[in-house]
């Protein structure tokens, strides 16, 4: 492709194909964008662009900012997800650091079940867990949702930092330690910052698997004591008992979406190396 | 469900499982009788056996989000009755009533305690009280439960001769016609059908507007036409599949009207709002519907308004009163509550003389309290209130089950399209799976 | 669930240059040996704990008569519950419907993703606004989506459904599936396409010149070389976006609630246990579908051979 001088035309080109990518990617969420700022009556209206703009959804006494009805899911949410990417890293990264470095029988078998429960039906477990969590006592808390995402953001865990890890030149360790650094020094001076970048696009990507589910958060949970924003959405009442509450919703969906468009915009390159390093590296 | 008029007119919604019977229009009603209901509960005065508590304790209501402010009025009401006992605090449920539903159901599978109060749709007691979750009724509070309250309505409440739920509010449908286009209303569904087809002949408005998608609207009204027909769904211990003779005549006229030149051509898509906004419209000569559709019409079309009448629900054996399928809510305390005593209580007092006359006026919920129906506070707003009477005191209950959301689920997707009816057919059908259903051996869709 | 099915083709293929020769267990490796399990408990117990006893448990429930609300008649009842179900069309109809959302959505996703993952590679500037606007279908959540294109898809709410002659695509069957197929398309193209992208990277800029020198096309260097080279990605994708849709649930549950004959398989076990309160019938739906993905990749894993992830684990 360097040798090829580009033309005016192959510009246009290629920048209209470019255009007509972001404009698909970007539509929708500019229509819920525009959605919650329309007013509730005109939420009846399909023109693409609010006529008046409001902020009635967001704030006020019939915003969903000014409710617990969304408040509370939207701390559950995050508090959920923090605790169980906390876990959930920490565990895969012994897990992966064993997987990189170490030579044990059975590592073939933990990658295998990684794999495994990286496909695994997730319905398949919500009538068990529904029951086995009842008869628990984690029926509707946070540890009965930060349990099972742990569990299944351990395999992306193990896999995203394992890939990382096998990419740290650990000899730089042995390097330090020759140069009279202690084995402590050696790890918080060199090893640590060469292996954040992985922690952090892992700790990402699990905190989005979190921040993304909804089957078992609508399943495992009853009150606004332990349910995540997305599984509240789906619980909004309206002003009356067959109007559907569509500026409030997309409100929430909006603001579900901006710890996304942060990550996104300003991890994007963290995140395709993660999604994609081992394919790369295969 | 029927209050929906602000709802989105074709939004796909979740059929079958959804929709209550609950009345009609949430909406805001000139206050006309709230003045007059001077009326005190009974037996309140009995109450608080809940010991020497310091402070009043406080009650959760579970109950459907209503924002006609009637409930919110009776709560008032009962705080300041109870003398400091208990303060209640409303806890709307979701929109739809499959939520509601589940929302309740999932929390008494986990024994929540924090649930004391539960407003039930009329077709829930059964599965509250098999699966222990509903407290019965018994002594006083049974009695004054009962006392004066509408029989069918109070069916709905029993399970195995036991009483698990107060009424609160009921519902039935009319016969709502064009007195412009018909001059003398139809006594049966043969002649109603009759009437339509010449209608259509002389190219006059001519539709019957009537419940035809795959969801809980249907399921009523085969139920009311079973039961017209002499019949039943189950028998009384829900044991067993008896539709037989009567199921397949209802069949038949059901099938008879979606395929006649009397039936909506979205008959397969249409709820009860649906059925309202077409004869608004005035596509339709009839509509068989709740309350509802009057203040509405009045409101929407007040030119359409003056020939819009009504007529009891038409006959399927001519000479013998429909029998109409009841709708409404009961109240039910939960078994796991901790205040049982004070809850029994304050149902009560929610659901007393008093507070059904502001709910049916201002929330447009017709009264299980028989006297109320010759209260002229309620005539304002309830033209037809002996109609509505003489119905609800013949009317029929829907399957009493503890899977009934499986049996109505069934059903509903048997019998939508009506077009695609079968009569034999679709009864033999039934019968198969709603005896799966009744050994736990059915799915639902 | 659906991100944790990405980074396992990161390492799932690297792992196998991990493997070392087997050697002679001397102290030292002894020590790392119990170093490595030691390390890899944790995560074991946690993935086992959450998976392996709820589907035991799942399998006698699925033996079981169980309703929640008929606590007094819980029994065994042996295989009755998958007679039940595997007699019922309810079961044959959620199967179809996911069936045909699988096939459509993943084929139209590879095709899409191929295309954008060329344009990613290709494009002249842009390239960073490219990936960032990319990203978003995939981060976003899913149920948050669903709601724009429910809203989009709505008669006289909608600029889709305005912008065609006020239909109401959610109420018909098979117009409802297609919407859901979109929805679904319009999330994962850019994660198959970012895989994809990797896998072009590995092509070789200098036996594309080569071809182009002995006067191959762009569509025949496309065909012959490319896509060869990019067989191990586009597998990999492959699995795992046909895994992934197998286990639709979010996009149907807000779009239709499963109306209308548009409920995936996972819509059914959902809606029989929380509908229905089956437990029984619900946990022998959950066993149905949980065999049904493991033929699926028992089949991908023996039909491409080493080329998928997962291989080696089968043959060791």
């Amino acid at each position: 492709m360097a040798t090829v001088k580009t033309t005016p035309r192959q510009k246009v080109g290629w920048g209209t194909a470019n255009l007509v990518v972001i404009a698909l990617a970007l539509i929708p969420v500019l229509w819920l964008l525009s959605l919650s700022f329309k007013t509730p009556t005109a939420v009846l209206d399909p023109s693409f662009w609010p006529k008046q703009w409001t902020w009635s959804n967001y704030f006020r006494s019939t915003g969903i900012l000014s409710t617990s009805q969304f408040i509370r899911p939207l701390l559950n949410s995050i508090g959920i997800g923090l605790i169980a990417t906390f876990i959930a890293v920490v565990l895969a990264s012994m897990a992966a650091y064993a997987v990189a470095r170490l030579r044990f029988p059975g590592k073939g078998l933990l990658i295998g079940m990684a794999l495994l429960i990286a496909m695994f039906p997730v319905i398949s477990l919500v009538t068990p867990m529904f029951s086995i969590e009842r008869a628990l006592g984690l029926f509707n808390t946070w540890p009965g949702l930060i349990i099972p995402y742990v569990a299944f953001g351990l395999p992306l865990g193990i896999y995203t930092l394992s890939a990382f890890f096998r990419e740290i030149p650990w000899e730089l360790e042995k390097a330090a330690k020759v140069d009279g650094a202690t084995p402590f020094q050696a790890f918080t001076k060199v090893i640590a910052p060469l292996a954040a970048p992985g922690m952090v696009t892992t700790s990402i990507l699990v905190f989005l698997l979190c921040w993304n589910e909804f089957l078992l958060a609508i399943s495992l949970t009853s009150t606004t004591a332990s349910r995540t924003a997305p599984a509240s959405i789906a619980y909004f009442s309206g002003s009356s008992q067959f109007t559907v509450p569509t500026g409030p919703i997309a409100a929430a969906a909006v603001v579900i979406t901006i710890p996304i468009i942060i990550f996104v915009v300003f991890f994007q390159r963290r995140i395709v190396a993660g999604l994609t390093s081992g394919a790369v590296k295969g | 469900m029927m209050a929906g008029r602000d709802r989105p007119p074709m939004r796909p919604q979740r059929p079958a499982k959804c929709r209550r019977l609950l009345p009609g229009g949430r909406r805001r009603r000139t206050v006309a009788g709230l003045a007059t209901a001077g009326l005190l509960a009974a037996g309140l005065a009995a109450c608080g056996t809940s010991g020497a508590s310091t402070g009043p304790v406080t009650l959760n209501f579970y109950l459907y989000p209503d924002n006609s402010g009637a409930t919110q009025t009776a709560i008032k009401n009962c705080d300041h009755q109870s003398g400091g006992k208990y303060t209640i605090s409303y806890q709307k449920l979701p929109n739809g009533s499959d939520g509601q539903r589940q929302q309740l159901v999932r929390r008494m599978a986990a024994h929540d305690p924090t649930i004391d109060i539960m407003g039930l749709d009329v077709t829930w007691e059964a599965e509250f009280a098999q699966a222990g979750w509903a407290a019965p009724w018994t002594g006083a509070n049974k009695a004054q439960a009962e006392n004066g309250t509408l029989k069918p309505s109070l069916q709905t409440a029993i399970w195995h001769n036991q009483l698990y739920a107060v009424p609160d509010n009921t519902n039935t449908q009319l016969l709502w016609y064009r007195s412009d286009l018909v001059p003398k209303p139809p006594a049966t569904w043969a002649q109603m059908i009759a009437d339509a087809e010449q209608l259509a002949k002389q190219g006059k408005p001519h539709l019957i507007e009537i419940q035809g998608a795959q969801y809980e609207g249907t399921t009523v009204w085969f139920n009311t036409m079973v039961a017209s027909a002499g019949g039943s769904v189950l028998n009384a211990d829900a044991t067993k599949v008896t539709l037989s003779t009567p199921a397949i005549k209802a069949l038949s006229i059901m099938k008879q009207l979606a395929t006649s030149s009397a039936a909506d051509p979205s008959l397969p898509v249409q709820m009860e709002n649906d059925n309202r906004l077409a004869m608004e419209g005035g596509t339709a000569a009839f509509q068989l519907n709740y309350p509802f559709v009057y203040p509405a019409m009045k409101a929407d079309n007040p030119k359409l308004f003056k020939h819009f009448k009504w007529a009891l629900y038409p006959e399927v054996i001519p000479g013998v009163p429909a029998k109409v399928t009841i709708g409404g809510i009961d109240l039910a305390v939960s078994a796991y509550s901790q205040h049982q005593a004070l809850a029994f209580q304050a149902a009560l007092c929610l659901r007393d003389a008093q507070n059904q006359l502001i709910a049916a006026n201002v929330g447009g919920v017709p009264p299980t309290i028989a006297s109320l129906y010759s209260n002229p506070a309620l005539f304002a707003n309830y033209p037809f209130h002996a109609d509505i009477l003489k119905e609800l005191e013949n009317a029929s209950v829907r399957p009493k089950t503890p899977v009934y959301q499986v049996v109505s689920i069934d059903i509903s997707h048997l019998i939508s399209p009506p077009s695609g009816i079968n009569p034999t057919g679709t009864e033999r059908s039934m019968i198969s799976q709603l005896n799966n259903a009744l050994q736990s051996k059915g799915l639902v869709p | 669930m659906s991100s944790n099915t990405e980074a396992v083709t990161v390492a799932a293929q690297g792992e196998a240059k991990v493997r070392k020769g087997r050697k002679q267990l001397s102290e030292g490796a002894r020590a790392e040996r119990r170093l490595g399990w030691m390390l890899c408990a944790p995560a074991v117990i946690v993935m086992i704990a959450v998976t392996a006893y709820p589907v035991g448990y799942a399998i006698w429930l699925s033996l079981e008569r169980y309703n929640l609300e008929l606590p007094q008649a819980i029994k065994f009842v042996g295989l009755s519950n998958y007679g039940a179900i595997l007699s019922s069309p309810y079961w044959w109809q959620a199967l179809k419907v996911t069936v045909i959302i699988t096939i459509f959505s993943v084929a139209i996703t590879l095709v899409l993703g191929m295309l954008l993952a060329l344009l990613m590679h290709r494009t002249l500037f842009g390239r960073g606004t490219l990936r960032t606007a990319a990203l978003i279908p995939y981060g976003i959540v899913t149920v948050a989506a669903a709601y724009g294109w429910q809203y989009a898809w709505t008669p006289g709410q909608g600029y889709l459904s305005a912008a065609f002659n006020h239909s109401a695509p959610l109420t018909s069957e098979v117009k409802a599936i297609i919407v859901i197929i979109l929805a679904e398309i319009w999330k994962t193209t850019p994660f198959v396409a970012l895989l994809l992208l990797a896998g072009l990277s590995l092509v070789p800029e200098d036996l594309q010149k080569a071809a182009k020198v002995d006067g191959a096309t762009a569509w025949q260097r496309f065909i012959r070389i490319t896509l060869p080279l990019m067989k191990p990605a586009i597998l990999v994708a492959l699995l795992f976006r046909t895994l992934d849709s197998f286990r639709i649930f979010d996009n149907i549950y807000i779009l239709t609630a499963g109306n209308n004959g548009t409920g995936s398989v996972s819509n059914l076990g959902y809606d029989n246990l929380f509908n229905a309160l089956n437990l029984g019938i619900g946990s022998a739906i959950s066993i149905l579908i949980f065999i049904c993905v493991a033929i699926i990749a028992v089949l991908f894993i023996k039909g491409f051979g080493t080329a998928a992830p997962g291989t080696d684990i089968g043959k060791r």
